[in-house]
């Protein structure tokens, strides 16, 4: 059939389509509130996670300045949601020509998205011919940097106080489409040209380069679609929590997607979305059991912290144990056959850096 | 304004970054490994002397000393736990188990003790102060600059004179060709992550006496602070991390003095900048090492 | 004394050694020669610990140390000098060699290698209190090897110890090993000069792509080989 034959190479994303839409289903007709937020901040992490995957997947870096690009996202975004008189509201320090800036949501995202692109676009293009060693520290330095930069620049993001007053606008379903178009299009990154050569510099640095690879331009690109990606994380972010600080894009927020990217497999974009998916599960459970701790009330200080260190061990065993993730670098595939990815030798999946 | 008073602080902060340093580079120069939980190792030695001043009757010292081994242990123990079953496997991992053991730690003494706040007793020699020339320097400073030379003193020793200090040396320059002469990896490693946490120890005995209380998060800013000063250092070498220590404080404290007041809370922002700097310009750092190059012939 | 049975070894995906099987005794000499690229110093980090076989059986003097790791390797006896030389450039000539004799206890037995090697080495003696990176290339081949030496090693690995030093400094090189030779240490040489290595060896083994192709006598290896048209098409440089 002409159609099937067609369709073949999006198998993966079909498959992943198929089970967001599964979960996103049953969430609908279960219907509990706290079901529906839990869900909707999944898909909402799970942006952040592939576009996480789609740099560090392919070009085998460690990148600490994701979670950095999500709150210039969230910020640029609500700049241009928020009415001016809401922005008043919440910030009256703010700068006037911020104030005046009014967009629909959906172009607010974008302007959100496409701040944290040009962002990164400019600044990273030096970085990216950094050894693997010193890019990962440069990616830590810039997490930093747009830290203290939103925590300090008061005018424009109400420093370390709540910027509140943001409109809600991302529902179950607008989170889905958000995840669903993410999934396409980090797979076919993957399966891209481009995708596919960044690889080859992952896998074997000189032996690219002697074929004309140009890996600063190729991760520069990665970088740079990553961004993107994560301010669209973050501008969808903002509008589902209506008022957030710059302390919700620091270490924490990093350590949890980082842990679902690792967990799930950082090789393939079915490991962001399984990771994403088992983390979810796995930080509600615990939250609840946490919650039901506080409430009995037997530890008169407050049982906190109980998710993060039960995360924090089960994302170490798995680097001891199955350091390629649960899947393994696999992606989903129909019908369902153990197949490692051609270009990619057994070993080279856990060793990315030998 | 600079003065007396201005570069004894200055050289006191420098004391304490240059330690804080060490601690970084030593691992990293063998591992490439930037040891994310370095900070939480401070925060180790923070609360420990947190649980003895509220509960025993024991004397600064000792409780100082017990800071120290605790922090060394934990770091010890890191290691032997977390970081050596994955140290086979490849750099990359091993940054992010540095990432989680930091977040474990955290949330840890988030879970044990408390979110809270902890107020640490600290000796009254903390809060007095001796004149000299004319202005008043707080004998925690002092103590920080002869504590920093002590420290100093005794690792050169270890470093030079000891076959294990060779050992650690010849690790840093070339890991594998140590382990082919024979000299075991784990004892290399163990070593270096001891240094590192003693390091720590002696650090938070210091940074907590500024603040007097110690929280979950305390290990954070001074991670970042052994960062920048290590990056400074060049990354490699124990001289560049005491240098780098140095200049970082330096650097600092004149930025707090000619830096207009709004540009001041960014100082971290700049610090971070000059990070980025560096390791574009000159990764190898501001310190020149006399054997980077080779005779030919 | 060391005997490698189809011994498989792999760089990630790609397989580097095919199977190869080679004997030295004790007091032998004997190269592996070979262009770049044929597996040679992947036999010797093999050997070392440096790298893991994945199939196959590595025996020394009897018992089995494929999969071991580096240092135990050392303990047992096994002294490699790797390609470049690595000697640690931070420390001075005498802590170089201080390393050297790690697996060795005693001080009486450090000070009479050290008294060796300064007869073999004498520039170590003169620059013995000099950093390692500031030594000339002859220099620190030299150091390396003497480094090697200090353990008292049973098993001497040799990796391309003649490359990129100046003609004199080569034959200064050869002349070395076939001293030691001399005085029956065993030595496995990875050689790409194949004229002066096939002059002090005992017997070679010639490898191409992870496997090998001819092994023998120096005399057996000339018949069979066209080693004019390996040498012609190894043939160096002379460096300047």
């Amino acid at each position: 059939m002409r159609l099937s034959n067609r369709l073949k190479p999006f198998y993966t994303p079909l498959l992943l389509t198929a089970i967001v839409l599964l979960v996103a289903v049953l969430t609908e007709l279960i219907s509990m509130s706290l079901l529906v937020r839990i869900v909707t901040v999944m898909f909402v992490s799970l942006i952040l996670v592939l576009g996480l995957q789609l740099f560090m997947g392919n070009s085998g870096i460690l990148s600490f300045a994701h979670i950095g690009f999500m709150g210039i996202g969230a910020y640029t975004s609500v700049l241009f949601s928020m009415t001016p008189a809401a922005k008043t509201l919440a910030n009256p320090e703010m700068y006037p020509f911020l104030v005046t800036l009014h967009l629909p949501f959906l172009p607010a995202v974008l302007m959100g998205a496409l701040f944290a692109t040009f962002i990164a676009a400019v600044i990273s293009f030096p970085l990216m011919r950094l050894s693997d060693a010193a890019a990962v520290i440069t990616t830590f330095a810039l997490l930093v940097i747009s830290h203290v930069v939103l925590v300090h620049l008061d005018r424009v993001t109400n420093g370390p106080r709540t910027l509140f007053g943001v409109d809600f606008k991302t529902t179950l379903w607008t989170s889905v489409v958000f995840a669903v178009i993410t999934i396409f299009a980090v797979f076919m990154f993957k399966e891209s040209r481009v995708g596919l050569r960044l690889r080859a510099t992952r896998d074997d640095a000189y032996a690219a380069a002697s074929i004309g690879i140009n890996m600063v331009v190729m991760r520069w690109l990665a970088f740079t679609a990553s961004a993107f990606l994560a301010g669209i994380g973050g501008a969808l972010w903002a509008h589902f929590i209506t008022s957030f600080s710059p302390y919700s894009f620091y270490l924490t927020e990093t350590f949890v997607i980082l842990a679902m990217l690792v967990i799930g497999g950082p090789y393939s974009v079915s490991g962001a979305v399984v990771g994403t998916l088992v983390v979810t599960a796995t930080r509600e459970i615990l939250r609840a059991i946490e919650n039901y701790i506080n409430i009995l009330q037997v530890f008169p200080e407050g049982f906190f912290g109980f998710t993060e260190v039960v995360l924090a061990i089960v994302l170490i065993l798995i680097l001891v144990f199955r350091p390629s993730g649960i899947m393994g670098s696999r992606e989903f595939t129909w019908p369902p056959r153990s197949r490692k990815e051609d270009y990619l030798g057994a070993d080279q999946a856990a060793n990315p850096n030998q | 304004m600079i003065n007396l008073e201005f570069i004894i602080n200055t050289i006191s902060l420098g004391s304490l970054y240059a330690m804080l340093a060490l601690g970084l580079v030593i691992i990293y120069g063998i591992l490439r490994l930037v040891n994310f939980a370095y900070g939480e190792l401070i925060m180790i030695g923070g609360y420990t002397m947190f649980l003895l001043t509220g509960a025993t009757p024991l004397p600064w010292l000792v409780i100082s000393f017990l800071a120290v081994a605790a922090a060394m242990f934990t770091s010890l123990f890191t290691e032997l736990v977390a970081f050596r079953p994955v140290r086979e496997k490849s750099l990359t991992a091993m940054l992010i188990t540095s990432f989680a053991v930091s977040t474990l730690l955290q949330n840890g003494a988030l879970l044990i003790i408390s979110p809270r706040a902890r107020a640490v007793t600290l000796p009254q020699l903390f809060q007095t102060s001796v004149m000299i020339a004319g202005t008043s320097v707080p004998w925690r400073n002092i103590l920080t600059i002869l504590t920093c030379i002590a420290t100093l003193v005794l690792l050169t020793m270890l470093l030079r004179y000891t076959v294990l200090g060779i050992a650690l040396r010849a690790a840093a320059d070339n890991f594998t060709m140590t382990r082919i002469l024979g000299v075991p990896a784990n004892t290399v490693i163990s070593t270096a992550f001891a240094i590192s946490g003693i390091m720590a120890g002696i650090v938070s005995i210091f940074w907590i006496g500024r603040s007097a209380s110690v929280t979950p998060t305390i290990g954070a800013p001074p991670l970042l602070v052994a960062f920048v000063a290590t990056v400074i250092g060049g990354m490699r070498s124990l001289t560049g991390a005491v240098v780098g220590g140095f200049v970082y404080a330096t650097i600092i404290s004149l930025l707090g003095v000619f830096l207009p007041p709004e540009l001041m809370e960014f100082r971290e922002a700049f610090m971070f900048v000059f990070v980025i700097i560096i390791l574009l310009v000159r990764p190898q750092g501001l310190v020149r090492s006399k054997t980077s190059v080779e005779r030919m012939g | 004394m060391l005997e490698l049975e189809k011994v498989h070894a792999r760089y990630g995906a790609i397989t580097a050694l095919r199977g190869i099987s080679i004997q030295v005794s004790n007091g032998e000499l004997v190269a592996l020669l070979g262009v770049n690229g044929a597996g040679k110093s992947t036999t010797l980090a093999t050997i070392a610990g440096v790298m893991h076989p994945w199939q196959g059986s590595i025996l020394f003097e009897g018992e089995p140390i494929a999969g071991k790791s580096p240092e135990q390797v050392a303990r047992l006896g096994i002294s490699l000098v790797p390609e470049g030389r690595d000697i640690f450039p931070s420390l001075t000539v005498e802590e170089n060699l201080r390393l050297g004799a790690y697996t060795r206890k005693e001080k009486i037995e450090y000070r009479r290698n050290l008294e060796e090697v300064f007869d073999l080495f004498p520039v170590l003696k003169e620059r013995l209190q000099q950093p390692g990176g500031t030594l000339s290339g002859g220099e620190q081949q030299q150091l390396a090897i003497a480094r090697a030496l200090m353990s008292n090693p049973r098993l001497l690995m040799l990796d391309e110890p003649s490359l990129g030093l100046a003609p004199a400094l080569v034959d200064q090189i050869f002349e070395l090993i076939a001293r030691l030779h001399q005085r029956a240490v065993t030595i496995l040489l990875v050689e790409q000069n194949v004229e002066r290595t096939l002059e002090i060896v005992d017997r070679a083994y010639l490898m191409n792509t992870g496997l090998i192709e001819i092994q023998g006598t120096p005399q057996e290896l000339r018949a069979k080989a066209d080693i004019e048209g390996i040498y012609m098409g190894m043939r160096r440089q002379p460096d300047s």
